[in-house]
């Protein structure tokens, strides 16, 4: 009971969504490479991922539940891998409507392109949030705080 | 003889306007040109500075900040840890939450980063804003909109130098010039490469700041279980490569720089609780 009210303050704890292989993937017992490998999922099978930790999301198939690798899935029930760009275009064909090109907006306010393009300055709200800014040594600060380290990492190019 | 005189004098007075006005316009020509080349020239950190806060402002006027001093302080610690660990850790860094329902974030020459509610509401944890961040600060670090708008306002500029030539204020002409193809760029995205840039050089920084290298691939992954449909989405759809496309870019470089820093901090726990009021 407890659990379930848990569940319900934290949706983010657990969710089970609608995924797809973009290829063939090995099923571990736990979120690691060296992991047991407890059975495999081919490529552009449905799952449900429940959750991740790191690199490894948790799903439920057909051919059983485990860890696999997060990047090997897509999201969005089968064929999802493939969405992308034509789902979008089809997006801006509906919106565009009428011989003359204008846009319907589809969003209430704020960040569509045609609202952004007639935006006027708004100073007052600008100085507003210079007075949230952090400096350095407080960001500093909240990070301990979060027990984060500093790293050096290389960029990749 | 007195009428011819007086013609003459006529004609060489309305030659010498003529010949007045016309120095005045070379003058203009030549000052257009220049703005034309100030505008191709490298931007200095405080011109770059002064191009971000016009911009900052007029993000601000499309969306203005949720009005929750505490939500805007805590998304400001973590952008400014993040960008502590870029080149450029001394830039006038601030970040802010715009009151918006889409999904989306922006990152404004000189040091200012805006994600949207809508995009927040739909994270898990730090780690996945620490991400999100990361992005952003490396078009910053990166100067990516800086080069896109010097490179837009050149092409306008050099076209435009002959009618430029005959209007007052030049100087104003070029800075409206650069806003105007500010606004424009926020609404039409950069290239692909600098997309892809940000995504890799942001889990880079997400990692160096400590934290789950994850994030932005969960981001990513959240962003395409969406309906590609909903509205929410439009503008980011429009300004980026498909989610979908990004996880495979990701995914194909930066596999080990993921894996090796994968087990760090998510701070789930201290997102969640920070949200709390708004939620």
């Amino acid at each position: 009971m407890r659990l379930l009210l848990l569940l319900l303050l934290f949706p983010a704890l657990a969710w089970a969504e609608p995924a797809t292989t973009i290829r063939q993937v090995d099923i571990k017992k736990a979120p690691a490479a060296d992991a047991d490998t407890i059975g495999q999922i081919a490529e552009n099978t449905a799952v449900d991922a429940l959750e991740r930790k790191g690199g490894w999301t948790r799903v439920k198939s057909a051919s059983g539940e485990g860890w696999v690798r997060m990047l090997a899935l897509r999201f969005g029930g089968p064929g999802a891998a493939r969405q992308g760009d034509s789902g979008v275009s089809k997006l801006f064909n509906v919106a565009r409507t009428g011989s003359s090109g204008t846009t319907v907006t589809t969003g209430v306010r704020g960040l569509d392109p045609e609202m952004l393009a007639n935006a006027q300055p708004n100073p007052a709200e600008l100085a507003k949030m210079h007075q949230f800014a952090a400096t350095r040594d407080a960001a500093a600060g909240f990070a301990a705080k979060g027990k984060l380290q500093a790293r050096q990492v290389e960029e990749v190019q | 003889m007195i009428r011819l005189l007086l013609l003459t004098v006529i004609f060489l007075s309305t030659s010498s306007l003529a010949y007045a006005q016309f120095r005045l316009d070379l003058n203009r020509m030549m000052d257009a040109a220049k703005n034309v080349g100030k505008a191709t020239r490298e931007i200095g950190q405080e011109e770059e500075i002064a191009i971000g806060k016009d911009l900052a402002a007029t993000l601000l006027g499309a969306a203005p900040l949720v009005n929750d001093p505490r939500m805007q302080r805590y998304v400001n610690n973590v952008g400014r840890w993040i960008a502590s660990q870029s080149e450029r850790p001394d830039l006038p860094w601030q970040f802010g939450v715009l009151d918006a329902p889409q999904l989306n974030a922006f990152a404004v020459p000189g040091g200012t980063v805006f994600i949207t509610r809508g995009l927040l509401e739909r994270m898990r944890s730090e780690a996945e804003l620490a991400g999100v961040l990361g992005h952003e600060i490396v078009h910053v670090v990166k100067k990516h909109h800086l080069k896109a708008i010097q490179k837009g306002a050149q092409t306008a500029l050099a076209g435009e130098a002959l009618s430029m030539a005959t209007q007052q204020s030049r100087n104003s002409v070029v800075n409206d010039k650069l806003i105007s193809f500010g606004k424009e760029m926020y609404g039409r995205g950069l290239d692909k490469g600098d997309e892809f840039e940000a995504d890799r050089l942001g889990v880079v920084l997400a990692a160096r700041a400590g934290y789950d290298a994850y994030g932005l691939p969960s981001v990513l992954q959240t962003l395409q279980a969406m309906n590609a449909e909903d509205s929410g989405l439009a503008l980011m759809f429009k300004t980026h490569p498909a989610p979908g496309e990004r996880l495979d870019m990701l995914g194909e470089k930066m596999q080990p720089t993921l894996d090796a820093y994968s087990a760090q901090p998510q701070l789930a726990e201290r997102f969640r609780a920070e949200f709390k009021p708004a939620r």
